[in-house]
């Protein structure tokens, strides 16, 4: 009955739009005021500075400080030249070139609206005047930057990470596969439309240009390179990747491009700032929430509850798929997250599930959610550049989305795909 | 009168969440080098956990200032211009009441927390850690009360403020030298 009482406050509040990270705060705290007097007031406060000191999450302002300095820099217009020095020569390469480049840059941020903002104000308009469809290219575009937050650098898995006492690192590689995957199959469908619908190539393929975009975008090529390989080698950790990352970033759009002046770069801190911390007040709130949560047992009754219906792993699964799907409609991927992680762990740990694996299933969920309405700000922001309206958007796609879908599925029910590398690497 | 407390408050509130942010990436960075020198801080995951939960705070004031904090304003924005007012005072005022109770109750916990220090930096006081509780919680009170009344115009005309996030964020791209399109000339 409290559970029931606690949800439903929480969506109450949320719906009459009060701040998440407040709203989970407000019903964790009248639950604990009620179960134990207003003693629990003072451990909410304790546990309010508690829950932001959460250190494998101080990845996330510098990744996000890292993203935001990169986002201020011409570094994504030298990555869709040299992608399409290298592929626009396909036909519908234009198409290809937003996947791949979208592959590598989107979520680098934190912020999916900034990214996409970033690389949809070069590649929609171009793509409008290569005579793409406004609503196909806004589509391409908004469905592979989600896609994007598998493959780490990833928030989400950060988030995920330190709220489920994962490895990030196990997580990062874990993403691979399965961001290939998907990546992989979204070239496919990209190939198809420009077959059906006759898209355009763009130059033909020239060894000369290739070399000259490579040259121009080496620095933004090699920079994950550099972390992500000195993350997975055990060099640093993420934490510490993360903070070369700003050290790197810096010094590439100030020294190497010289295109950061001091406007830009206080813009991209106050941004790297709020970022991180409408992310951190929704960990720390929740914090107090976990705290209630457990003390009321729910997380344990919840997993009871579903273990009484079925115990099959991937009954479970297909449940919290459906869920998660639902619930990535209409929350914010971190928002999500750290609703529902601390309550389905428990659950996760019984029925024999790899934590890496949900993990990355958590992450597939959300990334589809970002392109379902009503809560779907990548969505809206491609529709936004394009100028086209968000149920033409829709139906163009349906047919990534569907990509998402699978790629999803086959994570689900093929755990070899996400977890293959991270045995090969760690045992 | 409103609107220069606002901007001072905002200058105030950029200026120390940046140097807070920055401070972080240095310790971080600071560490890797001097645990690849052979002399691991031993200070590092405490301090930089301590920096997080300031960061955390003053920089969701700083947030609020902006009502940039995640919600979802879509069913507030469908109810008719009657109702929409209500649910605006109602949810301001169960922010404020929740950070008023909070900074009260953090600001009793620190004097609980007299005498005692951080493990790593004996001379750095629990009180002045923990003190981040009860001043952020002002702050971020003081941040809701000085943007509501351009929170409450855009309430009444309707305006989405995810899709003003959104045009934000589409006009900074633009300005950028990777989002600037031909027609806008250098």
């Amino acid at each position: 009955m409290t559970a029931a009482l606690v949800i439903a406050g929480l969506f109450a509040l949320i719906l009459i739009n009060v701040p998440i990270g407040v709203a989970i705060g407000v019903v964790a705290l009248l639950g604990m005021v009620a179960d134990r007097g207003t003693i629990a007031l003072y451990n909410a406060a304790l546990t309010l500075f508690d829950g932001a000191t959460n250190f494998p999450l101080i990845a996330i302002p510098l990744f996000i400080l890292a993203g935001a300095l990169m986002n201020t820099s011409s570094i994504s217009r030298r990555l869709i030249a040299f992608v399409t020095a290298l592929i626009g020569f396909i036909r519908g390469g234009l198409s290809m070139v937003n996947v791949g480049v979208s592959l590598f840059f989107a979520e680098i941020s934190g912020s999916a609206v900034a990214d996409v903002a970033a690389l949809g104000s070069v590649l929609i308009p171009a793509m409008k005047r290569r005579g793409y469809s406004p609503s196909f290219a806004a589509a391409v575009t908004s469905s592979s930057a989600s896609l994007a937050i598998i493959i780490p650098p990833s928030l989400p898995m950060i988030l995920y990470g330190a709220l489920a006492d994962t490895s990030i690192v196990r997580l990062f590689v874990a993403g691979i596969v399965p961001g290939l995957m998907g990546g992989f199959s979204m070239l496919l469908l990209c190939y198809w439309f420009a077959v059906r619908y006759d898209l355009p190539r763009e130059e033909g393929f020239d060894l000369g240009r290739l070399w000259r975009a490579f040259k121009e975008a080496i620095w933004a090529l090699f920079l994950p390179v550099i972390i992500l390989g000195g993350i997975f080698g055990g060099v640093v950790t993420a934490t510490e990747g993360a903070g070369l990352a700003v050290v790197a970033a810096l010094f590439i759009s100030a020294v190497v491009y010289r295109e950061l002046d001091w406007a830009r770069l206080r813009a991209a801190l106050a941004e790297g700032v709020v970022q991180t911390s409408v992310v951190m007040l929704l960990v720390a709130t929740s914090a107090v929430l976990g705290l209630y949560l457990t003390e009321i047992e729910l997380p344990q009754r919840l997993a009871q509850a579903i273990l009484n219906l079925t115990d099959n792993r991937f009954a479970v699964l297909a449940l919290l798929n459906a869920l998660l799907l639902v619930l990535g409609m209409f929350l914010h991927g971190a928002a999500a997250i750290i609703l529902i992680v601390p309550i389905v762990m428990p659950l996760i740990h019984q029925v024999g599930i790899d934590p890496i694996h949900f993990g990355i299933i958590l992450t597939l969920n959300l990334a589809i959610g970002q392109q379902t309405p009503p809560v779907a700000s990548v969505l809206v922001t491609s529709c936004s550049i394009a100028k086209a309206d968000i149920w033409s958007v829709t139906k163009s796609n349906i047919a990534f989305i569907g990509v998402l879908l699978f790629t999803l599925i086959v994570v689900t029910y093929i755990p070899a795909i996400p977890l293959s590398l991270v045995n090969l690497f760690y045992g | 009168m409103t609107a220069l407390l606002r901007r001072l408050l905002e200058r105030l509130l950029e200026a120390i969440s940046i140097a807070l942010l920055l401070g972080l990436a240095v310790v971080v960075v600071l560490a890797v080098v001097m645990r690849y020198s052979g002399s691991s801080p031993v200070w590092y995951d405490e301090v930089a956990s301590v920096q997080l939960a300031w960061l955390t705070y003053f920089g969701a004031a700083y947030a609020a200032l902006k009502r940039a904090h995640l919600g979802f304003p879509g069913v507030v924005l469908k109810c008719g211009p009657r109702l929409r007012p209500v649910f605006f005072v109602l949810g301001e005022s169960i922010v404020i009441g929740f950070l008023v109770v909070m900074a009260w109750a953090g600001w009793v916990v620190l004097g609980v927390m007299a005498g005692e220090s951080l493990v790593s930096v004996p001379w750095l006081g629990l009180q002045v850690t923990q003190s981040v509780i009860p001043v952020g919680c002002a702050l971020f009170v003081l941040a809701q009360l000085l943007s509501a009344p351009d929170a409450w115009r855009r309430m009444r005309a309707g305006v989405d403020p995810e899709g003003a996030a959104i045009d934000e964020a589409i006009r900074h791209a633009r300005e950028t030298p990777a989002g600037r399109r031909p027609e806008d000339g250098a």
